[in-house]
């Protein structure tokens, strides 16, 4: 399909502009969003993934990449609103309390999106009751969370702790990641999984949704 | 040979001569805060506490320099961003409220005087301070913001990040503004008596290498040359994998160079070629923090093994708090009992 290769294209060469352009002439041929979501991002934002991993495409590719994927997302939300179609799972992503880093959680949360997953990012600097609060409102099915320094780590447990406080523990997967975590610590706070990079938590969501 | 002091150590490894043995330069913050008994805060808002830290600190384990590293915000706190404050952490910059999110207001703004009564001047007087009570013995160091890592904190990451596909001329400008704060807060620490300055980059470690060619390197550039035009020296710390940057990093010419825990220390060794001196990197939490005294000198033969003769042991990120002081001493140990391998 035509359509799909040149969103395939715009997403990965980070061209916001024209993945908006090529999604709108596509729903107005009568494209299924779904059929745009699985045959072009999903894809094109495997293969931005599998560049990264491969130390070909950085940061800044990795981000316009997701820009690009989001302007043709904001398109396509509100049709399958609308038909009552829904992504395959919902996530809640945010940096822990008292930590301001927030690009590598940006890069997850974009790579998940761009899985075709729905993602609620809370930011940065977000409190154990906030993401109760969100498991609450919203009804994920993942939890992520993010810390860059060992003094935040902590929140991690804490938030796990009050999702279990909340009686909510059992309702969602929690995942951890960030430079300083580590997949012992994980276990030790009893989270669900760690990834050490954006990839490794695409791949996580989709392996815990298959065994669920 | 004579026992040396730290300093004579440092220098004499800068320089590529022998020493008595390696020297050990490992990089604290909160962790010598917590030494010292006081909360970071305090740390980085008054000098004296911070090098009543350091000496301490550097006593206790036997390290051979003091330094005044401490946040990434002083540059930003005098030219009036807004920082978040934390009473046992290091500050931090709010991204959303970043100096420079509205691009126009860059060409209004002009670097500020170092000696003005902020941060950076509190730096300034840790330096003077530390050098008064060193003495001799410490080599002591004075740190910087680098010119992409100031843009980061300036700009915000996220937007600089697409900055340089979105708006490149403007990446120049900031940088070329960054880079005359990190000049001119450079020569004030080598003025006050800093043997070495500290230049952290660590946006750079995000951007793959031809970004790095590009806008990196040639503003890092003029600021090494300019430290060591002012009679400074320079040590380089970009936190993260710099592995396919380093060629780049090793023509900077650059007195020592950290390596981050996620770079092979043989590549970058291959990389730099055999005269850099290069420091670290032992994985400061997987492998400091969380292992034991035996495995952290398993480490550090090994590492001694690929870097080579010119060689600096230090941890490839800060000394994290809650290190077992047990292993900060072994590593310390392993520095103090071993000689530098003989240059091939």
């Amino acid at each position: 399909m035509a359509q799909s290769k040149e969103l395939y294209e715009a997403i990965l060469n980070g061209d916001a502009k024209k993945a908006h352009a090529v999604t709108q002439a596509a729903i107005e041929a009568g494209t299924e969003p779904m059929t745009l979501i699985s045959e072009s991002m999903v894809p094109a934002m495997d293969e931005v993934g599998r560049l990264f991993e491969e130390e070909e495409y950085f940061v800044p590719e990795l981000l316009l990449a997701g820009r690009a994927m989001k302007s043709a997302m904001e398109l396509l939300r509100p049709l399958m609103v609308a038909s009552g179609q829904k992504l395959s799972a919902r996530v809640v992503i945010g940096t822990v309390k008292g930590d301001l880093h927030d690009i590598g959680k940006n890069i997850v949360a974009s790579m998940l999106e761009g899985s075709g997953f729905e993602v609620i990012d809370l930011g940065a600097d977000v409190s154990a009751e906030a993401f109760v609060a969100a498991v609450e409102e919203r009804k994920p099915q993942f939890v992520c969370m993010s810390a860059l320094l060992t003094v935040t780590m902590p929140a991690m447990k804490t938030t796990i702790e009050a999702l279990t406080n909340a009686g909510l523990r059992t309702r969602v997967k929690v995942l951890v990641g960030g430079a300083p975590v580590t997949s012992r610590y994980a276990k030790e706070i009893g989270a669900d999984g760690y990834s050490e990079n954006a990839s490794g938590a695409v791949g996580l969501v989709r392996n815990l949704l298959a065994e669920a | 040979m004579y026992a040396m002091t730290g300093r004579e150590r440092i220098l004499a490894v800068l320089a590529g001569h022998k020493a008595d043995h390696i020297p050990c330069m490992p990089i604290t913050m909160t962790f010598a805060a917590d030494i010292l008994g006081v909360k970071y805060l305090q740390y980085v808002r008054d000098h004296r506490v911070m090098a009543d830290a350091q000496v301490k600190t550097a006593a206790m384990f036997g390290f051979d320099y003091v330094s005044t590293i401490s946040d990434p915000t002083r540059e930003a706190a005098d030219l009036g961003a807004h920082i978040q404050w934390y009473e046992d952490r290091p500050p931090a910059i709010l991204e959303d409220e970043a100096l420079f999110a509205d691009k126009s207001v860059l060409a209004g703004v002009e670097a500020p005087d170092t000696i003005a009564g902020g941060r950076m001047e509190d730096r300034v007087r840790g330096i003077e301070l530390l050098r008064e009570r060193a003495g001799k013995g410490l080599f002591v160091e004075g740190w910087v913001e680098g010119p992409c890592a100031e843009g980061a904190d300036l700009r915000g990451i996220n937007r600089l990040m697409m900055d340089f596909s979105d708006d490149p001329a403007f990446v120049h400008d900031l940088f070329d503004f960054t880079l005359q704060v990190a000049i001119r807060f450079a020569a004030a620490q080598i003025q006050a008596g800093a043997d070495i300055i500290g230049v952290g980059d660590a946006a750079a470690s995000l951007v793959g290498p031809r970004i790095y060619k590009e806008f990196v390197w040639p503003w890092e550039k003029r600021l090494v040359d300019s430290i060591h035009a002012n009679g400074g020296r320079v040590r380089l710390h970009i936190c993260g994998n710099t592995r396919r940057i380093l060629d780049g990093m090793g023509t900077l010419g650059c007195d020592m160079m950290d390596i981050d825990y996620p770079v092979p220390m043989d590549q970058a060794r291959t990389q730099t070629g055999p005269q850099q001196t290069l420091a670290a990197n032992i994985d400061p939490v997987r492998e400091l923090r969380d292992g034991s005294p035996e495995t952290i000198a398993q480490s550090l033969e090994a590492l001694q093994q690929q870097a080579g003769a010119r060689w600096i042991v230090a941890a490839g990120c800060e000394v994290v708090r809650d290190t077992p002081h047990e292993n900060v001493r072994a590593m310390v140990e392993f520095a103090q009992t071993h000689a530098a391998i003989a240059m091939a």
